[in-house]
């Protein structure tokens, strides 16, 4: 087990930089989900710290030793890949053994391995069949078992359930999370599903074309994010942008009005930071944070124009003006033929953001 | 339905018809040959007569025993080279990818005539290229068109020029389609470049190296061109001649239809059961 850290990391391909200056530290046994949209870096950040990558700048320490140099086999880690990257032509349990019977290993250590890593993850029924008779999840299970059998000190994981549907992905991910607890050692895991970070992550690293945006727990990151993109990446359904300006400013309240809902005004008491009177914000507000009209600061009319019922709760997609908001209300209170209605938006419920996308506390 | 397919063959008619005549009947026609006696005039049925005199001609032993000497030799040394050839190309180390590739596959498209006068020019007793670089370093000059070894080695090294690149490019294809992060797992699990080319790329290279080897020895079973030209008709005295040449010196010089049918067949033969015990012996274990 060993702690991972990150410092002012920069990757360039030719003249081109995908990586400015990443600062992470990852605790010993901590699991930490990279994420992102395509093309952030955050596969290319795993990929360095796993060595197949060279560091263009700043330094990568596995407990505690810088590792920049040393040759990948070296580091201490194992990666799962998207692809699985399965030896085709090695049956599950050649596969397995692979890596310790190259480096000469024990014959009886590296059979006590693989009946491990086959019992954890259930697998020692499939020991004699090929990568191409096996399930994607089957698949993904001995692509995760070669990893186990290296022992390694921190585990990588490049989106490893892309590959797999809906409902084996669900089952995967709690499998990973079982893994995590039992064998206790540090796990990074680059996903571009918001959804694997939440449910699986300690921490989470948000990244955004090459930049680290936030750095959290899952619900810290939900509750209070520090800028509109991670307000808007966390959180399925996203989180609703409603175009706002502020009117005015008192007792460390700003009044923003609404610009494209009538001149529907909010007051959101603010702390330190406070906008200029014209500044023009934008108002985040959570699907579920919506409250019935009346009952919060502001109420906003909205046109139905679709919804999603998932049983507990419905998603109305409705327009209000220009914007398309997306409201969460409970299964039955969303009528059929039920077009207009009003919500009401609670300021304490809001987050407020300038121009540029910063967050104003 | 039945009216479609109808329409469509009747389009495919024109080369049904040239196929069924200029392919399908001389194999048919030259299996019922071989089993005539075609230098009497009329020719006459006589089973053995052809197959009687194949089973105990020195010739047809000889060129039997060159023909098989060379895929014995040049196809493994070809497929071998082949292979070093298209993983260089595939290194991303190399510059001018295309420029090497199209080297590597121009020999095929050289004429033959024109390709195999160089060979000769090249060792050629007292100008060749080769005698004078022996000669350089102190090697004496070999005479590579009077003895039989040296001419079997200047048919194995054309022969090995010309098609060595064109396999290598087939072998780049397969290559290719071998994904990196395979050898990215298996450099994390500390197995050595060598290791990973024994253990993972010649094993899923395999498909594509039988197909070469079966190409190769189909080739090399019809060989003509080369001991024709370079070693002047199988010389010298026959120590270069093979079934191809056996065939046409029988067919078209002593114009014994029936005998070159006869050893059409065996070439045929011979190359199916090669491939067949070949595609036996590297089949996928179940």
């Amino acid at each position: 087990m060993a702690a991972v850290t990150l410092t002012n990391v920069v990757k360039r391909f030719g003249g081109f930089e995908v990586v400015h200056g990443a600062n992470i530290d990852i605790a010993d046994g901590e699991f930490v989900v990279f994420v992102g949209p395509s093309g952030c870096g955050k596969s290319t950040l795993l990929r360095m710290v796993a060595g197949l990558e060279d560091i263009s700048g700043g330094e990568i320490a596995i407990g505690g030793k810088v590792v920049n140099d040393v040759e990948p086999a070296d580091r201490g880690v194992a990666m799962v890949f998207q692809s699985y990257a399965l030896y085709p032509h090695m049956t599950v349990e050649q596969n397995l053994s692979f890596g310790l019977r190259m480096n000469g290993n024990p014959k009886a250590d590296t059979e006590r391995r693989v009946k491990r890593a086959a019992e954890i993850l259930r697998i020692d029924e499939l020991m004699q069949r090929r990568p191409k008779q096996l399930s994607g999840g089957q698949r993904q299970r001995v692509a995760i078992g070669r990893a186990i059998v290296r022992e390694p000190q921190v585990f990588l994981f490049d989106e490893p359930l892309s590959n797999l549907d809906a409902e084996l992905r669900v089952q995967m991910r709690v499998e990973i999370s079982r893994l995590h607890k039992e064998l206790g050692v540090t796990m990074i895991y680059v996903t571009h599903d918001q959804t694997e970070a939440m449910t699986l992550a300690d921490r989470i690293v948000v990244l955004k074309s090459g930049n680290v945006e936030q750095i959290g727990a899952p619900l810290d990151l939900y509750d209070d994010p520090s800028n509109r993109f991670v307000a808007g990446f966390i959180g399925s359904p996203k989180m609703n942008f409603l175009k706002g300006k502020v009117t005015e400013i008192s007792n460390s309240a700003a009044i923003i009005e609404l610009v494209n809902h009538g001149g529907a005004k909010l007051r959101k008491p603010l702390g330190q930071e406070l906008p200029a009177v014209g500044a023009e914000v934008v108002l985040g507000v959570r699907p579920e944070h919506f409250c019935e009209a009346g009952e919060g600061d502001c109420d906003i009319p909205v046109k139905a124009d679709v919804a999603e019922h998932l049983g507990s709760v419905s998603y109305v997609y409705a327009n209000a003006g220009p914007e398309e908001l997306v409201i969460e209300r409970e299964a039955s209170r969303q009528r059929a033929g039920d077009d207009h209605f009003t919500v009401s938006i609670k300021a304490e419920r809001s987050l407020l953001f300038d121009k540029a996308g910063a967050r104003i506390r | 339905m039945r009216y479609r397919n109808a329409t469509a063959y009747r389009f495919l008619t024109p080369y049904l018809l040239i196929f069924a005549i200029f392919w399908i009947w001389p194999i048919i026609s030259s299996f019922i040959i071989s089993f005539q006696a075609t230098r009497t005039v009329p020719w006459r049925f006589a089973p053995t007569f052809n197959w009687g005199r194949l089973i105990g001609d020195p010739a047809f032993y000889n060129a039997l025993k060159n023909t098989l000497l060379i895929l014995v030799i040049q196809v493994p040394v070809m497929i071998s080279l082949a292979i070093v050839m298209a993983v260089l190309l595939n290194s991303p180390l190399l510059k001018a990818r295309g420029l090497y590739r199209f080297a590597f596959f121009a020999p095929v498209v050289v004429g033959e005539v024109a390709y195999s006068a160089v060979f000769r020019l090249m060792f050629s007793l007292d100008f060749g290229i080769v005698n004078k670089l022996l000669d350089s370093v102190g090697l004496s000059k070999i005479d590579w068109f009077s003895n039989v070894t040296p001419a079997m080695a200047v048919i194995m090294i054309a022969v090995t020029w010309r098609w060595a690149g064109y396999n290598a490019i087939i072998l780049l294809a397969g290559l290719q389609s071998i994904p990196d992060d395979v050898y990215e797992a298996a450099t994390l699990d500390r197995v050595s470049k060598l290791k990973q080319f024994f253990y993972i790329t010649l094993p899923l290279l395999k498909p594509v190296i039988v197909f070469c080897a079966v190409l190769s020895i189909i080739g090399t079973m019809q060989l003509f061109t080369e001991p024709f030209l370079i070693t002047e008709r199988g010389g010298p005295g026959g120590g270069t001649e093979t079934l191809g040449l056996l065939l046409y010196r029988q067919g078209f010089r002593s114009l014994n239809f029936g005998y070159a049918s006869a050893v059409a067949y065996t070439m045929a033969g011979l190359a199916i059961a090669i491939t067949l015990v070949q595609l036996w012996l590297t089949r996928d274990p179940k």
